[in-house]
Formats: structure tokens, sequence, C-alpha cells
């Protein structure tokens, strides 16, 4: 049972053990990606009602999903929040990552809870509370807020923050200061150093962090529902929407479409940065 | 840099001496000024509208008007008065513990097998198959379901077709949909908490325990898992805390009769346009999550030791 092929150490190879342990990890991957699949094999299907077996395959799904208008326009609303609060969280959330990849300061793991909370409040919950909290914002100022992109951004940079800080302080943890300051020593400017020393390093957790906040503000269900509005709809509530009424390949394909833009940004991003040192 | 470093427990920066004063007075409103704008950004976004929901949830409902008016617990006595709300919360709680439970189950030999491969490539393969999908957004997912279990799903057909049932089983609307659908959302969750842990732990221990002639399900859970503990924690805690809050899959895949917590908030507030028992129903939840799990942490801790 134990032949020098198999992949795992020898002494985990007795008995019932790795059968049981490999039977259990073959099931957890069935439960994890068999609706993908089956998403996937149905979106190709000929028939308009879902049936099994299929009276054959077509590619006409994804045609007819790229010209229906609410697909269409949900897929860019969604697209530009993502590159927005991708952004924003860039600009408010590396200098963060900087102070807070320092080392230990007063307040230090307070500040850190803090801007990793939006990552523990509840999507609906903090959804709710926005859209309330833009309302009054709306009832003292006269300006709306709510169920407007600007409403929306402010939703979403609230999702990408946590990622980008987290993952450019992973890529920081381990840093040595010294080489900043032996920059600064050898008469670098701060920004000189900046680009010559501290950038190159954090790079890859700018990178990962940028494209985490990208994907976890373009699926983003719970947070978006209540600022959304007429005419301002991201894909995810489309898709939802549209699955309230009915099932069939089209909205299969939106959501294939969906899967591939995900993982192939996934995967591009696990060649600069092992995507298992995120979580 | 270092400036703010001056403690230095950690790795990162050692015990090197703190720089003079007024310089560390300036890095110190350098830091302020690279802090500010994302706490600004936190505080305005989410903190503050927490504390608007706070208090929304003592204000009297008025059907007439949006305006936050008095002080009431009336909200707070409704929710825990009525049988139909308790039955909500207690269903949502065992949905959520059910759907940890499976997920340990599952989850500790995927995550085990995982940090056990030898090979590279199978190793990535793997991870970027347990992750994948955990970013893939809960919408595209309830679609996947919605075809495995719908009566002339999938699963109905194959089994159908193989004579093993004569009418459709009903599957999809049901609880046991809810926990199908959510342990395929949360399953990713507990194996990459776990198998980072296993992965640190290594095989020394296991050698060992084997060396000295235990079997190896004897290492495995005398040595191994009490190893792995704090992961094992921590990927529960994290499961059950989604599952509490879970939104778009008790929605499509549970269907209307089939009611949880956080639909239940949307449905207020959108639907019934009574924000205060909204925000009641939203803070109930989160309390009773927030409590659950600190409770829990320290009974660990008792057990354990520090987690």
């Amino acid at each position: 049972m134990t032949g020098s092929r198999s992949p795992f150490p020898r002494f985990l190879s007795d008995g019932s053990f790795r059968p049981v342990m490999v039977g259990g990890c073959i099931a957890a991957f069935i439960m994890v990606l068999s609706p993908l699949a089956a998403i996937i094999w149905v979106s190709f299907f000929e028939n308009k009602i879902i049936s099994f077996p299929p009276t054959g395959y077509s590619f006409d799904w994804y045609r007819a999903a790229a010209a229906m208008p609410q697909f269409r326009d949900g897929f860019f609303t969604s697209l530009e929040l993502g590159v927005v609060a991708t952004l924003v969280s860039l600009i408010v959330g590396v200098p963060a990552a900087l102070v807070l990849a320092r080392g230990r300061f007063p307040g230090r793991e307070a500040i850190q809870s803090l801007l990793l909370a939006p990552l523990i409040v509840p999507g609906i919950v903090a959804g709710a509370a926005l859209y309330m909290f833009l309302i009054e914002v709306e009832l003292a100022s006269g300006v709306q807020v709510a169920m407007t992109f600007t409403g929306l951004a402010i939703a979403h940079s609230l999702i990408a923050l946590p990622w980008t800080v987290r993952l450019v302080t992973a890529s920081l943890v381990g840093l040595d200061p010294q080489l900043k300051e032996a920059a600064l020593t050898m008469g670098a400017r701060e920004f000189t150093a900046f680009r010559l020393v501290t950038w190159p390093l954090i790079r890859p957790g700018v990178v990962a962090g940028a494209l985490f906040a990208f994907i976890a503000s373009f699926v983003d269900l719970e947070k978006s529902l209540f600022l959304v509005g007429p005419g301002m709809t991201t894909l995810p509530i489309v898709i939802v929407n549209y699955l309230e009424w009915s099932i069939d390949p089209t909205i299969a394909a939106v959501a294939t479409v969906q899967i591939a833009i995900i993982s192939a940004g996934l995967v591009l991003t696990d060649r600069y940065f092992k995507l298992a040192r995120a979580f | 840099m270092s400036a703010l470093a001056t403690t230095g427990e950690g790795s990162l920066t050692g015990g090197r001496p703190a720089p003079g004063g007024t310089d560390r007075r300036r890095r110190r409103s350098t830091a302020g000024w690279l802090l500010f704008p994302s706490l600004t950004l936190v505080l305005a976004g989410l903190i503050l509208p927490l504390a608007l929901m706070a208090r929304t949830s003592v204000a009297h409902f008025d059907a007439a008007s949006p305006d936050l008016v008095g002080f009431t617990l009336e909200n707070y006595a409704r929710f825990f008065g009525e049988p139909f709300y308790l039955m909500i919360l207690a269903r949502t709680l065992l949905v959520a513990l059910s759907c940890t439970a499976i997920c340990l189950v599952l989850g500790v030999p995927a995550a085990f097998v995982i940090s056990r491969v030898e090979s590279r490539t199978l190793k990535t393969a793997l991870i970027l198959a347990t992750i994948i999908p955990l970013l893939m957004g809960n919408a595209v997912r309830a679609a996947g379901w919605m075809v495995l279990l719908a009566d002339k799903g999938l699963i109905n057909s194959a089994l159908l077709s193989a004579g093993l049932i004569a009418e459709p089983v009903r599957i999809l609307y049901t609880g046991s949909a809810v926990v199908i659908g959510l342990i395929a959302v949360l399953l990713p969750f507990m194996v990459i908490s776990l198998e980072s842990v296993f992965e640190n732990i290594g095989t020394a221990y296991e050698e060992a325990a084997q060396t000295m002639g235990a079997p190896p399900w004897t290492a495995f859970f005398r040595v191994t898992l009490p190893l792995a503990m704090p992961g094992v924690f921590s990927g529960c805690l994290l499961c059950f805390v989604l599952a509490m809050n879970a939104y778009a899959t008790p929605v499509l895949i549970g269907g209307p009769s089939f009611q949880m917590m956080a639909p239940k908030v949307f449905e207020q507030a959108i639907k019934v346009y009574n924000w205060p028992f909204a925000a009641t129903i939203a803070l109930v939840l989160m309390a009773v999550t927030l409590v659950l799990s600190v409770a829990s942490s320290l009974a660990l801790q008792k057990r354990y030791g520090v987690l």
C-alpha cells in the first residue's frame, strides 16, 4: 500500500488512515466545486429549460446574455466600482499598512482591528447601517448619496480596504526597517528611499492586495443590497434578482463569465504572491 | 522609520535604540497623517453608521415619518416577546452550528491532506481549488446549487434515471438545501484556516509518535489534532459567524418559508420600512454572534490554554 510513488510520507500510509483522510478530502472538494462545475456545464446547454441530459450544446446563451442590458450595465457598474474601490483602498490603505508594519506602538492593535473591522462586521448589517447613515446625511445636507455611485463607492472602498491593509502589511512583516534607514543615511531623500527600497519590497503585497480588493468588491452582494438604486445596480445583485424568478442557461452564462474572470485574476495573483498567505 | 517601534517585542524591529526625541515626535506626526485617511474612511463609513443603527434600534417606529423619535425598548421587547422571531433566531443558530460541525468533519481531512502532500504542483493546485471558490461570490454558487438540487435538477434526474426514486425528492427550498449550500460556502474558510496550522506543526511530532509505536489514527488524534486546536477553533469561529450572517444562500435556496436572521433585516428595512425593528434584528444578530464567540473562546481557553 505504500508504494514509493505515493505523494504522502510513508508513515501516514498505513491501514485505514490514508483512505479515510483522502476520502474526506475528495468529499470536501466535491462539495465546494460541484456548484461551480454545474453552472459552467449548464451554460453550454442548447435547451432553454434546463433538463438533464441536455438535448445538445451551444454558445448562444453567452451572446444572449451579452445582449441583455441589465447584465451589461451590471457588469460595467461592478467593474467601475471595483476599480474605484481598489484605487481608494490603495491610496488610503498602503500608507496605513506602512505605519502598521513598523512594529509595536501604543494603540497599534486597536488601529489594526479598526482597519480590519469591515471584514468582520456582517455585510448586511454594515450595508443597512451605511444606508441609514447616508439617508441622515441627505436629510441634513440635501445631497443624495444613497442609491448613487458615490454611496456604492464608499461601501466598496470599505470592502476593499482590509485586503490591501492586510496584504501590504503581510508583505512588510520581516522587512528590516534598517534597509530604508541605510538609504536615508547615505543621503537618499525620503521619496527616493521609498521608491528604490521600500516599493520593490512591498510591490507583491500591493499587487495581491489590489487584486483581492477588486475581487472582494466585484463579488459583493450583501453590503451593496441596500445601496443600489434604479439604474445603478451591481452584477451580483442583477444575478440574484434574476435567480429569484428563474434559472436558465442565460444566467448560467453570466455566472460562468464571472467565474472565469475571478479564477484568472486569482491564478495570476498566485504567481506574484502565494494566495495561502492572504488568509 | 522605526521610531514607533520602541518596544520591539516582535521580530519586526529587534531591540534597537530609539532615535532622539524631536525625531521621534516628527515621525509620530507623519504616522498620524499616514493613518488619517484610512481611519476616517472606517469611522465615517462603518463606525458612525453602526452607532446610528444602535440609536435607531431604540427609536419608536412611526410609519408616517422617517425621523428618529423617542427612546424605547419596544423593538427589543417585540423581538424577544414574539415566538416567531425567537424561532428565526433559534433556526439561524441551529443552521450555523450544524454547518460548522459538518465543515469541521470535512475540513480536517481536506486541510490535513493538502498540508501533507509532497508534490509542490499538486499542493498549489489544491490550494487554488480551495481559494478560488472562496472568493467566487455567493450569487454564482447559489445558482449552481439551484441547478443541482431543483426538482428537475441534476441530482433528481440522475436518481430518477437510475431508478432509485420514483418521484423527484424535494431538496431545493428546504432547510437541508440551505445547510448544503452554506457548507459549500464555508468549507474553504475552514480548510484554509486549518491548512496553515497543520503545515506549521510539521511532521516531526507525528513521526515521533509513530516511531514510538502509535498507529496513524492515534498519532493524529492524540498528537497532531491537539496541537492544531487554535486553528480548529478559529476555523470553527469563522464558519459560525459567517453562517449566522448568511444572506444570499438562505434567500435563494432556502426559499420564502425558510427564514433566517440576515434576510429578515433586509425584509423589515426595505419591504416593511420598519427601520427601528430592522436595526434591532441586526443588533440582536451581532450581539448573539459576539457573545457566543467570546464565551466559546473563554471556555476553550480554560481547557487548552491561550489560543
